[in-house]
């Protein structure tokens, strides 16, 4: 460091050193003339003595030491003998711009995505804390979802936990600041959720354990520092200022502190609440005691005890949760189960899971994605050292009468390696420079690929992190070094004799050597070009299939009155006037409800009761849905067999009672009811010997997507309007454009109600492809990779072809001359290339098969060795850059004997 | 010419140069005056050497450097021990002690 420093100042030291030894000479002078020595004598013995010239090297040694020295002066000479060669040096750094932009830019998300600790207080302490083993019990949310009650009990473990914090998924809530109400995401958490992590207000102060007591009593709201900024103007008097959430008046208390932005790196909630107040969060919510039931919906996360391993903590909570699962089955609406269920019940055990970047679904369903691309574009950036490293042979060979001088004053091979080296190093760092100039634009890019609306939400960012900044040097040098060190090791192996007799252009060059990377090349290549074909044919595939409904003129959006202070017999009525008047509406083909949204990754899913023969019980989770009678007919689901929902199946708003019919999709009859006539069957929701089946099936639909268009799983379809339904999601066939129609809805609900808000309001088709974002990521930049490195292998392989012909033009010559065609040149220039093309597909191909068990679970529709695939890659490369062969093998061809011979 | 001098051994001119420092400030020349007092005709201390050792040691935070008068009235780069340069010299010492008490034990080994 200080070398450095002293290289920044290194003309005041040259300087000092200058004046220290002039002042020695002169008193050394003066000194030996007072002796009787004549000056000139005096001055010629002084010199000689102090051998000026050897002392300021040896000094500057001091200052710099040697290498930093030596590698300073080459980068100087780099940077001449580049900025004379500017075609060359820019074609390396538009390759290594392009390999370490690319790089960068994914590892920004997989940074952001996968590997970013918390801004908390010790994120390394954090920890997941799941149940392994049959909950028995259901809930609502994402993943990973526990009972309150265990939150609030795992807080008296202090033998393992200093603390321990439970918060919900995303709640989506109304609210009005003085205006209309709008929908925003709230999160739930326990009151030892800000103590826990340590996080503080900016403002005010934030959730505390006494806010967390009693239901409804802490009608208090904190702020997340952005929303505060962006919805309320950052306004100094936030703090005691009343909102409505919900339509409920509560309180501002404070805003969190700037830095923090929840533990989900894919949500920003807007604001938290206590979880005392999930009534008034979510309206509607069928367990009345969230606190004190064994519903499941909440994340636990705890901060282990300095001096607690994981390990430790895992095995020690053990018993005590045993004792726990016991007194859970006490609790209000544990259900009665099975003696087998029961024991599975009590073969539970907690897990805890490392968790500093705290806790994410969308980690969860993006790490894979994201850690193939890094793979891709780590495999781009070494196929662009490679030609960086070709093209730097290739300028070697130009220079080797340069070098061959050099070598011949004295220089040693290794310094003249060196050079080589600094040349890469600088062109690496260069091109690092412009790659992360590069990276921003592509990240923003790439956030908006991905699916949901993180990059609306400001969730990810495009922000250059001192982090990112040493990644992408770290990126560069190492790129530079992969570049340089074969050319440097490489320099100077031809004899010195041979190189400076021989003209510039002519020399051997390190053929060999070339041909080694442009193998390489066109295996890395053949990895990326077959992945852009599976992952191109997964993206088509899905797009083909689609998700099993017509999509064409389709719009959807959804009403939540509940969230406006509506009771749910209101809200039913609500929803069945709105469903009425956009069902008369002139741009209405016809319309449906339904209560869970489709294509949204989420389902609601339980496991069934089925009375056929036996009694038999699904072996997994059915998804499940309430529509109304118009919606099998809206989407264009063909009903094979039984009836349809109609009006009999209706009940007046606000009266209850049993599931009377259910319809059930194809896969349901394939899976549980094979060769049986479904018609008729009794089925019941749940799985416990209470359950008594008594909703009969009357109808068996298509198949069709319902999470997303991967799947068409087992499906049920209850009446929407037999039960007190209070929300939902309107699908509406229409006859003009989706903006017409919006027009018109907005105007119904308007009528209805001017502060109901309507969400996400969007045509069928845009829901489709929002859902297949993950698919498009992958195969449009899978797809540009392999573009990218095809093109790289085709200039590398025109290069070395191209150098070929030029070195063997005599050779050729003389053959032409005794006879040989012009075919049999072609073909001579052509098998040295097939040679190449062939080996490196040999390599590739093991790599492509051990590769493809990585990619598999990304792929729809094709293994990840699929035959035809793979050989298509194989088969465009070979083609590409056989092609990219062929014109040096046409020059070939064309040499004139006389020419060639004439030549020498 | 001077009689046979043998070089200085390797690594004791910083050892030296630490000596004379420790009894007063010294520029280069007055260092390499010192030595030659010190050490006439006894060991060969090339002049030209004494400048990379003193810049070394000064890296090193054993010397300071500052600009001040000298003797003939013009500015010369005045050396002078630190307190990290003190207790180096006494290590030095230290061990040099213990090197060439050694040594003599060794030699005295061999001729009895």
């Amino acid at each position: 460091m200080i070398r450095l420093f002293n290289w920044l100042r290194r003309g005041s030291l040259e300087r000092g050193l200058d004046r220290e030894l002039q002042y020695h000479y002169d008193r050394r002078v003066v000194d030996l003339t007072s002796a009787g020595i004549p000056e000139p004598e005096a001055r010629r013995r002084v010199a000689v003595e102090l051998g000026l010239a050897q002392v300021r090297e040896e000094v500057r040694d001091v200052w710099f030491t040697r290498w930093l020295r030596d590698f300073l002066y080459d980068l100087r000479f780099s940077l001449r003998s580049l900025l004379r060669t500017p075609g060359f040096t820019a074609a390396t750094l538009l390759s290594l711009a392009l390999g370490i932009g690319a790089t960068t830019a994914i590892y920004s998300l997989v940074d952001q995505v996968i590997l970013h600790a918390l801004p908390v207080r010790d994120p390394g302490r954090l920890v997941l804390i799941d149940w392994r083993g049959d909950h028995v019990v259901g809930g609502f949310g994402s993943f990973n979802l526990m009972p309150y009650p265990l939150c609030r009990d795992l807080q008296q473990q202090t033998r393992v936990f200093v603390g321990v914090l439970c918060r919900s998924d995303e709640v989506p809530v109304n609210l009005s600041a003085g205006g209309d109400p709008k929908p925003v995401a709230a999160e739930l958490v326990s009151g030892s959720y800000f103590s826990v992590l340590g996080v503080g207000p900016a403002l005010g102060r934030v959730i505390q354990a006494e806010d967390d007591t009693a239901p409804g009593a802490s009608p208090i709201v904190v702020l997340s520092y952005d929303f505060w900024q962006a919805q309320f103007g950052a306004a100094p008097d936030i703090v005691g200022r009343k909102v409505l959430i919900n339509q409920h008046p509560m309180t501002v208390i404070g805003v969190a502190a700037r830095e923090f932005h929840g533990v989900d790196v894919a949500i920003v909630p807007a604001l938290w609440l206590p979880a005392s107040m999930y009534a008034q969060a979510i309206p509607g919510i069928y367990d009345e005691r969230l606190l004190q039931s064994p519903t499941r919906w909440m994340q636990i996360l705890g901060s282990l005890r300095p001096d607690v391993t994981l390990a430790q903590a895992q095995a020690g909570l053990q018993p005590w949760f045993k004792g726990w699962l016991e007194e859970n089955t006490r609790r209000p609406g544990f259900p009665v189960i099975t003696a087998d269920r029961r024991r599975r019940y009590f073969g539970s055990a907690l897990q805890l899971m490392p968790a500093p970047q705290g806790y994410s679904p969308l980690r969860r369903s993006l790490s894979e994605p994201l850690w193939l691309l890094f793979a891709a574009t780590a495999v781009l950036l070494g196929l662009a050292c490679l030609n960086v490293a070709s093209l730097f042979l290739a300028r070697g060979s130009a220079r080797d009468r340069e070098i061959g001088t050099r070598l011949a004053l004295g220089a040693s091979r290794s310094r003249i390696g060196r050079q080589l080296l600094a040349d890469s190093v600088l062109l690496a760092l260069t091109g690092g420079a412009f790659g992360i100039v590069l990276a921003p634009p592509v990240v923003r890019a790439l956030i908006a690929f991905l699916p949901g609306n993180y990059a609306d939400a400001h969730a990810l960012h495009s922000a250059i992190s001192l982090q990112l900044l040493a990644f992408t040097f770290l990126a560069s040098v190492a790129a530079g070094l992969l570049s340089g060190i074969a050319p440097a090791l490489h320099s100077g192996r031809d004899s010195l004799i041979s190189s400076l007799r021989e003209r510039a252009g002519t020399a051997f060059g390190g053929v060999r050597l070339r041909k080694c990377i442009v193998t390489l090349q066109v295996a890395f290549s053949l990895i990326l070009v077959t992945g852009a074909a599976l992952f191109v044919r997964t993206l088509a595939d899905l797009l083909a299939k689609g998700p099993g409904f017509d999509t064409t003129r389709l719009v959807s959006f959804s009403l939540a009155p509940l969230k406006n202070g509506y009771s749910r017999a209101d809200s039913a009525r609500l929803i069945r006037r709105i469903d009425g008047e956009v069902r008369a509406l002139p741009i209405t083909r016809s319309s449906a409800v339904v209560r869970f949204p489709l294509l949204t990754g989420g389902s609601w899913s339980n496991p069934f009761i089925i009375q056929a023969s036996r009694r038999i019980v699904t072996d997994r989770d059915v998804h499940e849905n309430a529509v109304s009678p118009g919606f099998f007919a809206t989407l264009g689901v063909r009903v094979i067999s039984g009836r349809n929902f109609d009006g009999g199946d209706v009940r007046p708003a606000g009266e209850t009672g049993r599931r009377r019919s259910a319809i059930v999709n194809q896969a349901f009859v394939r899976r549980y009811l094979p060769g049986v006539d479904p018609l008729g069957i009794l089925i019941g929701e749940g799985s416990g010997p209470d359950v008594k089946p008594e909703t009969v099936i009357v109808g068996v639909v298509a198949d069709f997507s319902y999470r997303n268009l991967r799947e068409d799983s087992e499906q049920i379809f209850f009446p929407i309007f037999e039960g007190d339904d209070f929300g939902g999601t309107f699908y509406v066939k229409v006859r003009g454009t989706s903006e017409q129609a919006f027009q018109s809805i907005r105007q119904i609900v308007g009528n209805t109600d001017p502060q109901l808000p309507i969400v996400s309001f969007r045509p069928l088709d845009e829901q489709v492809n929002r859902s297949l974002n993950t698919e498009r990521m992958l195969a449009a930049l899978s797809a540009g990779f392999g573009a990218l490195a095809l093109l790289l292998s085709l200039i590398g392989l025109y290069g070395v072809m191209s150098f070929v012909v030029t070195r063997r033009t005599r050779e050729i010559g003389i053959r032409v001359a005794l006879g040989a065609t012009a075919g049999s040149a072609i073909r001579l220039i052509l098998s040295d290339a097939l040679a190449m093309i062939a080996a490196g597909v040999a390599i590739a191909l093991p790599c492509v098969a051990a590769l493809g068990r990585l990619v598999q679970s990304q792929l729809f529709g094709i293994t990840a060795t699929d035959p035809a695939t793979v050989a298509g890659a194989a088969l465009i490369l070979a083609a590409g850059t056989l092609a990219a062969a062929f014109i040096p093998a046409w020059r070939a061809s064309k040499v004139s004997p006389t020419d060639a011979l004439r030549l020498e | 010419m001077p009689s046979p001098r043998f070089p200085i051994p390797q690594g004791t001119l910083d050892m030296l140069i630490l000596q004379i420092l420790s009894l007063e400030p010294a520029h280069g020349y007055g260092i390499a005056q010192r030595l030659e007092q010190i050490s006439r005709s006894v060991v060969q201390v090339n002049q030209g050497s004494l400048y990379p050792a003193l810049h070394r040691l000064e890296q090193k935070g054993w010397l300071r450097a500052e600009w001040k008068q000298s003797e003939t009235g013009r500015d010369a780069r005045f050396y002078s021990l630190t307190a990290a340069g003190r207790k180096q010299l006494a290590i030095e010492k230290d061990s040099w002690a213990r090197l060439s008490g050694a040594v003599n034990l060794i030699f005295e080994e061999g001729s009895r």
